[in-house]
């Protein structure tokens, strides 16, 4: 099976979706949505709502405990293994945890999805230069992750997502670290980012961007998920905050 | 950057690995060489043992007096009976210089031989693909020779034959079980190494790395390394090997095993690290494809 992405396909179909880990609880519950091509949503919800479950079965780390999952119009579980490989070069992932290889720089933690993809090692140096200075490092590309802040290893954890311009960008929590006026700046990335076509799911607890931003959003509520439309979510926002119910 | 670096930076295995693979090799190299040495003897052994027999005229009466002219008389009857009988190529009977070669190894050089109530032999060449009638040979030299011994070589040699070929298959055992302990301390190392970078492994799984770019990294990391150590392996065999040569030759027993090697039995130890490197690498690939089944 080829894994070029279907023309027109949704990137992501979750219909009746459940999710438990080995004899745990149900930590997702009939989840339904789908994420049209080109969208840009935040994903919101308490600690323990169930966001990193969703983004795990959205990078293909878990399957569904019950329900299907379709990518790029694809069913997961129906798919090859080196289909799924293939399938996961065309996701970007951010982690909250930032998962930089420490024994690696950070020119080189970057290019590592390049380098898994085969590109060429003199297009990797372009490419990574390019973006790792975009981000402010490029005095810090020989820099290990340990001598890092953390502002700056979210950058570069940002970096690495996004250096071979996924289809589908996932990001948990990726302005935790950085300051507002960063957190913009990162943003507004993710927004060029989207305007050349990838589809963006930002899990934050940012207020503040959500509401700078103004995106449609995926509201999770102890494994339930609604989907709250960008005017809805406006209006419902307003609300809040005119009642100073919202941080 | 060298794509090895992705996973090994700081792996204990780096250490483990070639240490185990020289000890491997050493005895591997040890065991292999002994075994193709045993095996050549053995083979000479054969060769001599089933191509000539031994004929035994006493020189001296049981009670120690000289038997004078009669045994030259003895010497022509039972070469005559030797020649003329279906299975023999041809039969000497072996000169005072060669009896007293014969014996060197066991009186030294120098040794009064001419001196020693020794008996004639009659050095008999056989056709190893029709071997005499040994029965029948018995019979007629004791009817006209009754002093004549026959010797056959094959009968006293066979239980050292049956012991030496037991001993090669010993080792060939050994060797067995020596790949086995290689293959499970390259499995040993790799699952150590596996779960100490589990972290990275999933990381590099979930930016769409398939199972080839992660299972030829450490497949081929654990072949360098095991033939690293398994050529300092063959390296330090080397001196035993001379000095276990040194002490045969010294000792004059390399009639009965010689342990000089061939050409293409020093090719053969040549490539044992390669061989455990090979092993290393086919096992850590398995190991390594079974590991990764745990992640979608």
């Amino acid at each position: 099976m080829s894994t070029q992405t279907k023309l027109n396909a949704p990137v992501a179909e979750f219909n009746g979706v459940s999710f438990r880990y080995d004899g745990g609880p149900e930590i997702l519950k009939d989840i339904q949505f789908t994420l049209s091509p080109g969208s840009f949503h935040f994903m919101t919800g308490e600690s323990g709502a169930g966001k990193t479950s969703l983004l795990s079965l959205l990078y293909l780390y878990h399957l569904p405990t019950k329900g299907r999952v379709r990518l790029f119009g694809y069913p997961v579980d129906e798919m090859a293994r080196l289909d799924r490989a293939k399938l996961r070069r065309q996701i970007g992932v951010v982690f909250q945890d930032f998962r930089l290889l420490n024994h690696l720089t950070a020119f080189d933690n970057v290019a590592l999805p390049l380098r898994i993809a085969g590109v060429k090692e003199s297009e990797i140096r372009r490419h990574v230069s390019e973006l790792l200075a975009w981000v402010g490092l490029e005095n810090q590309m020989k820099t290990h992750p340990p001598e890092l802040s953390g502002g700056e290893q979210q950058r570069v954890a940002i970096a690495r997502a996004v250096i071979n311009r996924p289809t589908l960008l996932l990001a948990d929590e990726p302005t935790g670290n950085v300051d507002d006026a960063m957190a913009k700046r990162l943003l507004h990335l993710f927004l060029e980012l989207n305007k050349l076509g990838t589809t963006v799911v930002i899990a934050t607890h940012n207020e503040g961007l959500i509401r700078h931003f103004g995106f449609p959003r995926l509201h999770l509520d102890k494994g339930h998920l609604s989907v709250v439309p960008q005017n809805q979510y406006k209006e419902m926002a307003s609300k809040l905050f005119n009642r100073g119910g919202a941080q | 950057m060298k794509q090895s670096r992705l996973f090994f930076s700081t792996d204990s295995n780096r250490l483990f690995l070639p240490w185990m693979s020289m000890l491997m090799g050493f005895i591997a190299v040890l065991i292999l060489a002994a075994g193709m040495s045993a095996y050549d003897s053995i083979t000479n052994w054969q060769r001599v043992v089933s191509g000539s027999l031994t004929v035994q005229i006493p020189t001296y009466t049981e009670a120690g007096d000289p038997r004078g002219e009669v045994v030259n008389r003895e010497i022509e009857t039972a070469l005559t009976i030797l020649r003329s009988s279906t299975g023999v190529k041809g039969a000497t009977v072996l000169s005072d210089s060669q009896m007293t070669e014969l014996m060197i190894p066991w009186l030294g050089e120098g040794a009064a031989v001419s001196e020693l109530p020794l008996p004639k032999l009659i050095d008999v060449m056989v056709d190893s693909d029709h071997y005499p009638d040994m029965a029948q040979l018995k019979t007629d030299l004791a009817a006209q020779v009754p002093s004549a011994v026959l010797d056959s070589h094959r009968l006293r040699l066979e239980p050292l034959l049956r012991l030496s070929s037991g001993g090669i298959k010993l080792i060939g055992f050994i060797l067995i079980l020596l790949a086995l302990t290689a293959s499970f301390t390259v499995i040993y190392a790799t699952r150590t190494s596996l779960t100490a970078h589990e972290h990275i492994i999933s990381l590099i799984h979930m930016m769409g790395a398939n199972d080839w770019f992660i299972t030829r990294q450490y497949a081929a990391r654990n072949f360098n390394l095991t033939f690293m150590g398994s050529f300092f392996g063959l390296l330090l065999a080397l001196p035993i090997m001379a000095g276990v040569s040194f002490l045969i030759h010294g000792a004059t027993l390399d009639f009965i095993w010689n342990p000089a090697l061939d050409i293409k039995q020093w090719i053969v130890l040549g490539c044992v690290p390669v061989g455990l490197a090979l092993l290393a690498f086919v096992t850590t690939l398995k190991t390594v494809s079974d590991y990764l089944k745990r992640f979608l």
